[in-house]
C-alpha cells in the first residue's frame, strides 16, 4: 500500500486553479523528486499537502497512511507524520530553538496519546542530531532562524526533520540558496534519515541536489499536472535539455 | 447672546467632603491649596495636548462619591504572583490587618498619613508643597485635595533590602473614587525593589486616581514594578514621579492589563549625572479597553542614560496610546536616550496611537526613538502548525514571545518571572480567535 496516494488533485489559490489533476503514489521508504519550471505548481503542491490555509482543494483525494488528509488541519497532518521543509524558513522572534523543538515534539507525543519527553533526555537527543548537521548549541539557544544565514536556516529545517522523524518529508527547494558545502551538509542530514520507514518528496528546480540525494522516481510537473515520470535518469535528461519541451505544452 | 454656563469643575463637590475626613484640619489646608491649583489648571479636555488621545469625559460626567471605609479581601489571583511582605491599601487607605508589616526588616519604615504626629506634619507639608509647583498635572492636585491617606516608605541610607515589598491597592465599591498616594524616599546608596499591584473587587466601577512619588538619593538602586489589573469596569489614572540624584539607578516597569480606561504616566527627572533610568512596560488590551502609557524623561545633568521599551498587544476594539517625551537640558551633555514602542494589533478594529517627542538642547547627545505597528503574520502561524503545534497554542506562543521581549527588560529576575506569569494568564484568558 502506498504511504501517500494523490488522485486527480485539483487546487486553487486565490480563485486560480494551480493544480489541475495530480496523480502521485509514494510507497514506504521511497524517494520521489518532483521537478519542473518556475510557476508549474511545485510549491503549491507542497503547501496543499501540508495544509496551508488559502490553498483550497477543489477536486480529488489525498490519502496518507489510508487517512483522508484533506480534512485534517496543518498541525494534525504534521502529527500524523507529514513534514514540510520550507523553501523560505520563517524567522520566529522570541521563540528559542530548543523550546520550539520540544513543543513540536511533545505536540506529536500528545497527539499520539503518549507521555511528554523529559527535558534533559530531549536535550541529549537534539544535540546528537544537531551534531550531524554541524549545528552549535548556540544556534539552538537563539530564537528560531532569527539572524540565521540562508544555509543555517535550511540546516535548521533538516534538524527539525531529523528530530521529528516524519513518515513523509516534503523538501521544498531545499537546495535553493545553498553553497556547495551547505548542500553537502543538508544532503548528509537527509540521507541519514533515509530508511524504509521514511519517504521523501523532494521538490526542486535543479538536478544538482539529486546528485547527493538519489531519488527512486522523478516526475516532471508543469502546468499543474505531472507530465512525465521516470527513474533518476530523467533528472539528468532534464538537466541537459531544460524544461523547454514542457512549456510548449501550455497551448 | 446667551451666556455660556460656567462649566463645573469635576469632583469639586467631593473636595469639601474630603476635608471633613479623618486627616483633620491639617489636611484641610493642604486640600484648599490643592483645589486652588486644580481649579487654575482645570480638568484636562480634548484640547489639552497631553490628553489628546485619552478622553476623560466619561470620568468627568460620571457620578462618583468618596470611598468610605470598606473592608475587602486581597484578590490573590489578580495581584502580582509573588511571596513577600505586603502593604495593603483599600480605597487608598492603609489596611493594617491585610498588610503584614511585621515582616519588614530594619531599615525600611512605613508611615501612614493617618498616624503622623504633629512634628511630622511640617515635613509632609513641605513634601506636598514641593510637588505642587510641578507642571500641568491637575489630577495630582485632585489627588491631594481628596486624600484619605498617604503611605510613605523610607529606606535609610546605605541599607539594602533583600526582599521586595508589595504594595497592593484594592478598589472596592461601585461609583466611588479614591486617591492612593505613595511616597517613596530612598536614602543615599540604599537598594530596594517594590511592586505596586492595582486591583479591584469583581466588577466594581470605580475611579482610582493614583499618585506615586519617589526620591532616589545618590547611588541608590530602585526597582519599581507595577501591575495595573484593576476591575474591567474601572478607570485607573496614575502618575509616577521620580526625582533621581547622582549615580542612582531606577528600573521601572508597568504591566497594564486591567481597567476599562487607564493611563500610566511616568515622569522621571534625572537631576543628577551618571543616572541609569529605565521606564519600560507592556500592555495587553481586549474588548473595549483603552490603555495609555505616557512618559516624560527629563535629563537635567550630564552623562545620564535613559531607556524605554514598551510593547503591546491589542485585540477587539482595544486602543493603546503611547506618548514618550525626552527632554535634554543644555547642561545634559553626553546623554544617552533610547525609546521604542511596538504594538501588535490582532483585530482590524484595534488601534494604537504613538507619539514620540524629543526635545534636545545639548549638542553632544545620543538619542533615538522608534515605533512600529504590526500584526501576527499567517505565515508564522502556519510555520508552527506545520510542526504539529495547534493554531491556538501557536498564536499564544508567538504573542507571548512578542511581549516577553519587553518583560525581559525587568532587572529583578523573580519579578520578571511573575510578570511573565501575568502575561501568560492573560493570553490564556483572552486569546481566542473570534
Amino acid at each position: 500500500m502506498s504511504l501517500l496516494s494523490i488522485r486527480d488533485l485539483h487546487a486553487t489559490v486565490g480563485g486560480n486553479e494551480i493544480l489541475k489533476g495530480i496523480n502521485l503514489e509514494i510507497g514506504p521508504g521511497e524517494i520521489h523528486a518532483v521537478m519542473g519550471p518556475n510557476g508549474s505548481g511545485k510549491s503549491t503542491l507542497s503547501y496543499v499537502l501540508a495544509g496551508r490555509e488559502g490553498y483550497e482543494v477543489t477536486r480529488g483525494t489525498i490519502a496518507f497512511k489510508g487517512k483522508d488528509l484533506i480534512d485534517l488541519a496543518a498541525d494534525e497532518r504534521a502529527n500524523e507524520g507529514v513534514f514540510l521543509a520550507f523553501q523560505y524558513p520563517v524567522e520566529v522572534p522570541g521563540v528559542v530553538g530548543m523550546t520550539f523543538l520540544r513543543e513540536a515534539y511533545n505536540a506529536k507525543l500528545r497527539y499520539l496519546g503518549k507521555q511528554e519527553i523529559d527535558a534533559m533526555e530531549f536535550l541529549k537527543f537534539v544535540r546528537s542530531r544537531a551534531k550531524t548537521l554541524n549545528m552549535s548549541d548556540d544556534m539552538l539557544k537563539r530564537a528560531v532562524n532569527v539572524g540565521f544565514s540562508g544555509g543555517e536556516k535550511k540546516r535548521n529545517e533538516i534538524l527539525q526533520m531529523a528530530v521529528l522523524e516524519p513518515d513523509l518529508a516534503i523538501l521544498d527547494e531545499t537546495d535553493s540558496g545553498l553553497d556547495i558545502d551547505a548542500l553537502k551538509l543538508v544532503s548528509d542530514g537527509v540521507n541519514e534519515l533515509r530508511s524504509e520507514n521514511h519517504s521523501m518528496l523532494i521538490i526542486t528546480h535543479y538536478q544538482r541536489l539529486l546528485n547527493y540525494i538519489q531519488p527512486d522516481h522523478v516526475h516532471v510537473l508543469a502546468h499543474g499536472k505531472i507530465q512525465r515520470s521516470g527513474g533518476k535518469e530523467l533528472a539528468l535528461e532534464l538537466e541537459a535539455k531544460g524544461y523547454a519541451e514542457f512549456s510548449e505544452e501550455a497551448a | 447672546m446667551a451666556l455660556q454656563p460656567v462649566a463645573k469643575l469635576p469632583f469639586e463637590g467631593l473636595i469639601a467632603d474630603a476635608r471633613s475626613h479623618k486627616l483633620g484640619k491639617w489636611h484641610s489646608k493642604l486640600s484648599e491649596r490643592a483645589l486652588e491649583q486644580y481649579a487654575e489648571i482645570g480638568w484636562p479636555g480634548p484640547k489639552t495636548e497631553s490628553w489628546k488621545y485619552t478622553s476623560l469625559n466619561k470620568i468627568a460626567s460620571g457620578t462618583f462619591s468618596l470611598a468610605g471605609e470598606y473592608s475587602a479581601i486581597v484578590p490573590e489571583d489578580m495581584i502580582m504572583p509573588l511571596t513577600c511582605p505586603r502593604v495593603v491599601l483599600v480605597n487608598g487607605v492603609l489596611n493594617k490587618e491585610l498588610s503584614n508589616l511585621e515582616h519588614l526588616i530594619g531599615n525600611l519604615s512605613i508611615t501612614s498619613l493617618v498616624d503622623i504626629e504633629d512634628h511630622q506634619k511640617t515635613f509632609f507639608d513641605d513634601l506636598f508643597k514641593s510637588e505642587e509647583s510641578k507642571g500641568d498635572l491637575p489630577l495630582t492636585h485632585l489627588n491631594t485635595a481628596i486624600l484619605s491617606d498617604a503611605v510613605m516608605l523610607e529606606i535609610t541610607e546605605g541599607s539594602k533590602c533583600e526582599l521586595p515589598l508589595h504594595i497592593i491597592s484594592i478598589g472596592s465599591g461601585n461609583g466611588i473614587t479614591f486617591a492612593p498616594r505613595l511616597i517613596v524616599n530612598v536614602g543615599i546608596g540604599a537598594k530596594v525593589d517594590f511592586i505596586e499591584s492595582h486591583v479591584g473587587c469583581s466588577d466594581s466601577a470605580y475611579f482610582s486616581n493614583s499618585v506615586t512619588q519617589l526620591y532616589l538619593g545618590d547611588n541608590s538602586e530602585v526597582g519599581h514594578y507595577k501591575l495595573q489589573n484593576d476591575s474591567r469596569e474601572s478607570s485607573h489614572i496614575s502618575l509616577t514621579r521620580a526625582v533621581i540624584d547622582d549615580g542612582a539607578s531606577y528600573d521601572n516597569f508597568t504591566m497594564s492589563v486591567g481597567a476599562k480606561l487607564s493611563r500610566n504616566e511616568v515622569r522621571a527627572h534625572l537631576k543628577g549625572s551618571g543616572v541609569e533610568c529605565c521606564i519600560n512596560g507592556a500592555y495587553l488590551g481586549a474588548a473595549d479597553q483603552h490603555i495609555d502609557n505616557t512618559t516624560f524623561i527629563e535629563h537635567q545633568a550630564e552623562g545620564s542614560s535613559s531607556r524605554e521599551v514598551f510593547k503591546g498587544v491589542l485585540d477587539d476594539t482595544a486602543r493603546g496610546v503611547f506618548q514618550g517625551k525626552i527632554l535634554v537640558h543644555p547642561e545634559a551633555q553626553k546623554t544617552d536616550g533610547y525609546q521604542m514602542n511596538r504594538a501588535m494589533l490582532l483585530s482590524d478594529k484595534a488601534e494604537i496611537d504613538s507619539k514620540p517627542e524629543l526635545e534636545i538642547y545639548a549638542d553632544d547627545v545620543r538619542c533615538s526613538h522608534g515605533a512600529t505597528v504590526g500584526e501576527l503574520e499567517d505565515e508564522l502561524i502556519f510555520y508552527l502548525c506545520a510542526r504539529g503545534i495547534d493554531r491556538e497554542s501557536a498564536r499564544r506562543m508567538l504573542i507571548g514571545a512578542y511581549i516577553s521581549d519587553a518583560i525581559d527588560e525587568v532587572k529583578n529576575i523573580d519579578i520578571r518571572s511573575s510578570i511573565q506569569i501575568v502575561a501568560e494568564n492573560w493570553l490564556k484568558q483572552n486569546l481566542y480567535e473570534k
